[in-house]
């Protein structure tokens, strides 16, 4: 059961370490995401974003540290954990030679949601994703904009508490970029709280917290605001990207030789 | 680890439609194994009968006309032709037309009458062990009868009645009356059918998981590796009890073979042994994650050890120390013991029990390694 439900945080990591042998994917990293937020992971790839999100999923194990997601433990709970998440990969992961309807139904029964609301959740997840037209046509016949909404709507079959989305829009053309950050609103407006890995900063501005975070640490946490100011301050016309872009090179300097 | 019979049940039908999807998967499934009852059945006939010969007869008598009658109407021998001299019955030897040249020399008869030595030459073709051994011992005893017939005729001529060898053997064949392979054909050719549909296309289904990217789908939902594994084994577990059955009334309708032990005791070792072939599979798919590479291991390990080191094509007791050690560790050795006894011996559990037993063994030890794996794999 989960334990935390009276406050307001639905997940909360501390010093989680993820290496594989003697590479450090994921470096002590510690924080906490409140409910109904919008929470945004940016880094550039092979920072270690990925890592995170698995192990917060219940995917792999992490090496040391502690961590709750939804009131349960990522280390002893994960099975728990994926019947209360809903998680997007970031490779398309339904299967191609089924139609959107043997996919949907395939996640239903694995989420164990009641045969009597199959039908109702069908519908819902096709009116969301836009395939009720095509819902009999095999998935790989569909344009990959299509399928991606398809992935987003099994996601979220089960009515999780958390989405998970390891960088949902890379490949994805600008118009439905935005179609998807007025539906994670939405989302976020009901109470889902959604946790979305990105590299696009002008999509990292629809977060309400951003996390940045290069080589396996941390290098800034705070609302887009907060992150500009502070890593380039007094500069009026600073966007979020000048920040990253700082951020990022500055912890190679310091990390570089010397 | 709790199983949850809805996750079982999902993967199911998922994998379900993913057969039908694939042509190819079918045809394996369904179509190859009756190509390969047809196939072993018809061409791979161990047995040998109608042994043709030519004959050379150059003493036209009435006795040699006779002795050719007799051979041509034996259910042994198929008389060809009658060739002029020994260089023609050469040559239809040499090419393969005929198995056996038999040459009748000149005053054949006359020798025979006036009790000197009669020889006959006899030419076999044993470019085939097998089949020169079995024609050299078919045609020693049509001699060897013929000559019984001939001294039976002189002695009733003399007088002597009521002669009958003082020795004979009355010799009785058990198991398989009519010596016919095909009854021992059927049993081999379900072993590797159902090492084709249990090992070979399962091999592939997990492999597919990770070529395509869905194997994170399923690390992120609640799942747990007994479920994901039941679950793709069961429809592949259907379709070989399927092809079994098939191949079970095909040899019965074609070839004849019925069996006569109990239907349920086949089930039950049909089930046992496909259940080695599914776990066997379903491991190499998870240690390979590579479609190709599992397909050639599968092949390696599963089908061609039950072609070849099961006792079905080649036996078992001819073979070299080390290759009998083994066929030990194979699992159609005990699955073919199995039904060469329930086919041809009609024998039950008193028998066949160790056979089972190993079988058991050997699907608990395929089946914890391959669940091991596949939370190794972090599922």
């Amino acid at each position: 059961m989960p334990v935390t439900t009276s406050t307001p945080e639905i997940v909360s990591v501390k010093d989680l370490e993820k290496r594989f042998g003697d590479f450090t994917a994921v470096d002590r990293v510690s924080f906490s995401i409140d409910r109904g937020e919008i929470f945004g992971f940016l880094g550039p790839n092979g920072a270690g974003k990925s890592t995170t999100i698995r192990m917060l999923c219940g995917i792999i194990t992490p090496s040391s540290g502690s961590g709750q997601v939804a009131g349960y433990d990522v280390v002893r709970q994960s099975e728990s954990i994926k019947q209360t998440i809903g998680y997007m990969s970031q490779k398309f992961s339904l299967y191609e030679d089924l139609t959107p309807v043997e996919n949907i139904r395939f996640y239903l029964g694995i989420y164990s949601v009641p045969e009597s609301r199959w039908d109702e959740r069908t519908g819902w997840a096709l009116g969301q994703a836009r395939l009720e037209e095509v819902k009999d046509r095999l998935t790989r016949e569909l344009p990959p904009g299509w399928r991606q909404r398809l992935a987003l709507a099994c996601a979220l079959l089960h009515r999780p508490e958390i989405l998970f989305l390891d960088e949902p829009t890379s490949g994805v053309d600008p118009i439905t970029r935005r179609h998807f950050w007025e539906f994670i609103r939405g989302l976020a407006r009901e109470g889902v709280t959604v946790f979305v890995t990105t590299h696009y900063m002008d999509e990292a501005l629809n977060c309400d917290r951003i996390v940045m975070i290069n080589e396996g640490r941390i290098v800034a946490m705070g609302s887009p605001g907060e992150i500009v100011a502070e890593a380039c301050p007094g500069e009026a016309k600073a966007t979020l990207n000048d920040a990253f872009i700082r951020l990022m090179t500055r912890t190679e300097r310091v990390q570089g030789p010397g | 680890m709790l199983i949850n019979p809805r996750n079982v049940q999902a993967v199911a039908r998922k994998e379900f439609y993913h057969i039908v999807r694939d042509y190819r998967s079918l045809y394996m499934a369904f179509a190859l194994p009756l190509l390969l009852i047809l196939l072993f059945g018809y061409a791979l006939s161990l047995d040998v009968d109608n042994v043709k010969v030519v004959i050379v007869d150059q003493d036209r008598t009435e006795l040699s006309r006779d002795f050719a009658g007799r051979l041509d109407a034996s259910a042994y021998f198929d008389l060809v032709t009658h060739l002029p001299d020994e260089r023609a019955a050469v040559a239809w030897l040499d090419s393969g037309k005929a198995t056996i040249a038999l040459v009748i020399p000149p005053r054949w008869t006359e020798n025979i009458r006036s009790n000197r030595e009669a020889p006959l030459q006899v030419l076999i073709d044993a470019s085939d062990p097998n089949i020169g051994t079995i024609s050299r011992g078919y045609i020693t005893s049509f001699v060897e009868r013929y000559n019984s017939r001939l001294l039976v005729d002189f002695l009733g001529r003399q007088g002597f009645d009521n002669l009958r060898p003082a020795l004979e053997g009355r010799i009785r064949v058990w198991f398989n009356e009519d010596l016919e392979s095909r009854n021992f054909i059927v049993p081999g050719i379900i072993a590797v059918i159902i090492m084709i549909v249990g090992a070979m296309l399962t091999s592939l289904v997990i492999a597919r998981e990770y070529e395509n990217g869905t194997m994170e789908t399923i690390r992120s939902l609640p799942i747990n590796a007994v479920e994901f594994l039941t679950g793709k084994a069961i429809p592949y577990y259907l379709i070989a009890m399927t092809d079994v059955l098939v191949a079970l009334a095909m040899g019965q309708l074609l070839f004849g073979v019925v069996m006569k032990g109990s239907f349920w005791l086949m089930i039950l070792a049909s089930s046992l042994y496909l259940s080695v072939a599914l776990g066997l599979g379903l491991f190499i798919s998870i240690a390979t994650k590579s479609q190709l590479v599992a397909n050639q291991i599968a092949l390696l390990v599963s089908y061609l050890p039950a072609l070849l080191l099961s006792d079905f094509v080649f036996p078992v007791e001819n073979m070299p120390r080390m290759m009998q050690i083994v066929t030990w560790i194979v699992p159609a050795t005990y699955y073919i013991d199995i039904l060469n006894g329930l086919f041809l011996r009609d024998v039950g559990m008193g028998y066949l029990w160790p056979s089972y037993g190993v079988l058991l063994f050997m699907f608990l030890v395929m089946a914890a390694v391959a669940v091991v794996k596949m939370r190794r794999e972090g599922l």
